[in-house]
């Protein structure tokens, strides 16, 4: 900007932080990132953590082996609810798993800068959520070890997949997911890994950051070649964000169960992963950063900017509720119209109005700046969405079930103690694959961390 | 504060304006002379341009408030474009009385039917008026606001403008999302009584976003031919702007498609018959049009990095899609007056002009008045250095 120019609004008069803390360098960046790795012992409060998450994922092991031994029965699905805690179990952990994939492919394209600290551990989240979800509908399929059937492989049985059918499709989409983000979580922790191998301090982990940072010299050729395949990666995992959660949403939508078959359900299902997404991200980083001292990296304009990004989709996804009713109500359709009413006061109704509340009510508060800038608040808050979408995904399994064209075919869902075993020990498994990776793994990016120091130093006034 | 008289728009857009109206009106005038022989037409060809120009102007709108809350440097070239556009919603107002007029000929439902009980409540002629009464009133309040802050902007240089646009863009966009949807329902989805899909509301909003957006990139490039937008604009200005066109046609696909395929394969009798008459007797070969120039032509153009940032290339392209949108609009209406015959009249093309001069004409009268930059706002050094995205 020029010395006679209009001087722009500088950062406090926006009344926005900044995106980095005040006085980093390329060397300070660099330490306190990789310390937590490299340097720091174990903390109690990690291995307490640790050993939680530990616990809770071999309850998991516990009930899946149970589950392998007695089959499918031990849940709480029957005619007419045979989808039950699996299915929604599977959608919730889809959902949240799209936030990383937002974070690191979508706001790169869209150059904001402000994704550099969150992404590498969205992007974990991510995988680690996939992964979760990746359980239900194997678990689900009754003989788990038949897995394989779901893919077109030349059979010479003649099986071949439904491609009609939108749970084939997800076999795809949600293969191809974690695919992708896979390979982009790790190509962006290449360069990270070649630090971590320059400055261990054991033998051990030389060699095993070594290998994995794959021969990386850091030299000018690298470099480019990092940066085209970085955006092409970017480039490919975009659209999957929105399309596995459109396939999701197919698997109801696709059907002409009442309160399944609508059109609104793509776009608002996407909307809902990307609400429940940037949820859990928001439940993780509020006390990672607390823990780990990181104040300076995940400053308050990330925490208000995902804020920001929760109450937009929040209120597509509120419209998307709206636009059910009103539809169930204007197509004077007696199937919609009863779904839409059994929902809010059938014996269901105590989870339909949580969820209004959850994921409707309560986030308005988001409006404010206020609770937009109150950590504990905003912890709380992002709970509650976390909760609100699981309750969602439940009400539009359950209740569309239990009652739908034939009341003589009418019944109950209740949940048995392995439905929730296996779903509380599904947060196991995800919590222990996080515990170890911010154990082993840098958290945030430290070679994306340090351009932002150049270019903060360069006198951008972001 | 930049000098605003710098930024003023030259004779041209003068001479626009009173062409615009000439031709406008002449063309509307041999329109009520169609009226005379065919009324029933003319009103299907009225709604048919009514639909287009109020939904371009509500486009502006939304994009204007989208800026207001977001900012960059993408939205300051455009803002006065914008603003223009979203000013012209009183003439969209007055042009909706003479539609309401002719609601006989053009909505079944206003004669008795045998309809569900719900829809007799909703589709009740006074309570139709209510509605569009609301919506105009909500869309006037919005589009007057917004603009005269942006002009006090232009004449102080308060930076609390800035944040009174941006806080009134929040609440904005929520309104123009639930008016937006219901007078999608009201005007375009009871042409087929009994008929609903829940995304339709959705599918609106997202034609008039892309309508709005190609429109005004158009009326940016030739502008660029004249001072002051010559000297100021640069390729990535038109980047970013190639880079929002691109994403708009994908939701208007993405959108389109998800409807289709749903209905597609629940065939339901309350809903397919909506696709069968725009898939039958001819209008299938609109649809196939709609999927390779409002998509698929769009599309491929649009990745290229070359294209977006050559403003001449990026304004033909986004020709085309205003023009498709007027294409989409009356594959989604004109079925309902034919179905299962293919059936265009003159009219169908003379109206949408008409009206378009008309508009034109107010569009171009607002933006001779103002700097053609927002001159007030602190950011436009942003877009003038050129050094910062």
């Amino acid at each position: 900007m020029g010395a006679e120019g209009p001087r722009l609004p500088t950062a406090a008069e926006r009344r926005r932080p900044p995106v980095i803390g005040p006085g980093h360098t390329f060397a300070t960046v660099t330490d306190k990132i990789s310390t937590i790795v490299l340097t720091r012992p174990t903390t109690p409060g990690w291995l307490a953590g640790f050993l939680v998450s530990f616990s809770l994922m071999m309850l998991l092991f516990y009930a899946i082996g149970y589950l392998l031994l007695e089959g499918v029965g031990v849940w709480g699905i029957n005619i007419p609810v045979g989808w039950g805690f699996a299915i929604v179990n599977f959608v919730w952990w889809i959902g949240i798993g799209h936030a990383g994939t937002l974070i690191s492919a979508i706001l790169l394209l869209l150059n904001q800068k402000w994704r550099t600290s969150i992404n590498r551990f969205a992007e974990a989240m991510t995988l680690f959520a996939v992964a979760s979800a990746g359980l239900f509908p194997l678990l689900h399929l009754g003989r788990p070890g038949l897995f394989y059937w779901l893919l077109p492989y030349p059979s010479t049985m003649g099986v071949w997949p439904q491609f009609r059918s939108p749970l084939v499709w997800d076999v795809f989409a949600v293969s191809t997911y974690f695919t992708v983000s896979l390979l982009f979580w790790f190509v962006g922790l290449i360069p990270d890994l070649a630090t971590l191998r320059d400055r261990a301090e054991t033998r051990a982990a030389r060699i095993l950051y070594g290998i994995l940072a794959m021969g990386w010299r850091g030299s000018a050729m690298h470099w480019h070649r990092y940066q085209t395949a970085y955006l092409l990666l970017a480039g490919l995992a975009a659209p999957l964000v929105v399309s596995v959660h459109t396939v999701v949403s197919l698997d109801f939508a696709v059907g002409i169960i009442p309160g399944w078959h609508s059109t609104i359900f793509p776009p608002y299902f996407v909307a809902g992963a990307i609400y429940s997404g940037f949820a859990m991200v928001l439940t993780l980083a509020i006390p990672l950063r607390a823990a780990y001292g990181l104040e300076d990296f995940i400053t308050m304009r990330h925490l208000e900017n995902m804020a920001k990004v929760m109450l937009a989709t929040g209120l597509i996804v509120a419209y998307g509720y709206a636009m059910e009713l009103f539809m169930a109500w204007y197509s004077g359709n007696t199937y919609e119209g009863f779904t839409a009413w059994n929902r809010i006061v059938g014996p269901y109704w105590p989870a339909y109005w949580a969820l209004i509340l959850c994921n409707v009510v309560i986030p308005q508060l988001l409006w404010f700046k206020r609770v937009r800038t109150k950590v504990p608040v905003l912890f709380v808050l992002s709970l509650t969405v976390n909760l609100g979408m699981w309750l969602e995904r439940f009400v539009i399994v359950v209740t569309s079930l239990h009652r739908d064209f034939l009341p003589s075919s009418w019944g109950m869902y209740t949940a048995t103690r392995w439905d929730w075993a296996v779903f509380v020990g599904s947060m196991g498994l995800f919590l222990t694959l996080l515990f170890l990776f911010i154990r082993f793994l840098p958290m945030i990016s430290i070679f994306e961390m340090r351009e932002l120091v150049s270019e903060t130093e360069a006198g951008s006034s972001d | 504060m930049i000098e605003p008289a710098a930024y003023m728009p030259g004779p041209e857009m003068n001479r626009l304006q009173w062409r615009a109206l000439w031709i406008g009106v002449a063309v509307l005038g041999v329109c009520i002379l169609g009226a005379f022989r065919s009324p029933a037409q003319f009103f299907h060809s009225y709604l048919l341009a009514f639909l287009f120009w109020t939904g371009m102007a509500l486009g502006c709108l939304a994009i204007a408030m989208l800026h207001h809350l977001t900012g960059g440097s993408w939205g300051m070239v455009i803002r006065r474009l914008l603003e223009s556009g979203s000013r012209t919603l009183p003439l969209m107002a007055l042009l909706f009385v003479p539609l309401f007029f002719g609601r006989h000929w053009i909505y079944s439902w206003t004669r008795p039917m045998n309809l569900p009980r719900q829809q007799l409540e909703y589709l009740d002629v006074r309570f139709f008026l209510t509605r569009a009464v609301l919506y105009f009133v909500v869309w006037l309040a919005l589009a007057h606001w917004l603009g005269k802050w942006s002009h006090e902007q232009d004449r102080t240089g308060d930076r609390r403008l800035l944040r009174k646009m941006q806080w009134l863009s929040g609440p904005g966009l929520v309104l123009y999302g639930l008016t937006g949807t219901f007078a999608a329902v009201d005007w375009m989805m009871s042409l087929e009584p009994r008929w609903y899909s829940s995304i339709f509301g959705l599918l609106i909003i997202g034609g008039q976003v892309l309508s709005a957006m190609a429109f005004v990139i158009v009326v940016l490039v030739l502008l660029t031919a004249y001072q002051p937008l010559g000297r100021v604009l640069q390729p990535r200005h038109m980047h970013n702007l190639g880079k929002l066109l691109l994403a708009f046609v994908m939701v208007w696909a993405y959108l389109s498609f998800s409807q289709l395929l749903i209905m597609w394969s629940g065939n339901l009798p309350e809903e397919i018959p909506w696709y069968l008459h725009r898939l039958e007797g001819g209008w299938r070969w609109v649809g196939v049009l709609l999927i390779l120039f409002h998509f698929a032509l769009p599309f491929f153009l649009l990745l290229s990095r070359d294209l977006k940032r050559t403003g001449p290339k990026l304004a033909l392209l986004a020709m085309l899609v205003v023009v498709m949108r007027m294409v989409d609009l009356f594959w989604l209406t004109a079925p309902e007056f034919s179905p299962g015959r293919f059936h265009i009249h003159w009219m169908d093309i003379a109206a949408p002009v008409g009206m378009g001069g008309v508009w034109l004409a107010v569009f171009a009268w607002h933006l001779k008045t103002r700097p053609l930059l927002p001159v007030g706002d602190p950011y436009l050094a942003v877009v003038l250095e050129g050094e910062h995205e």
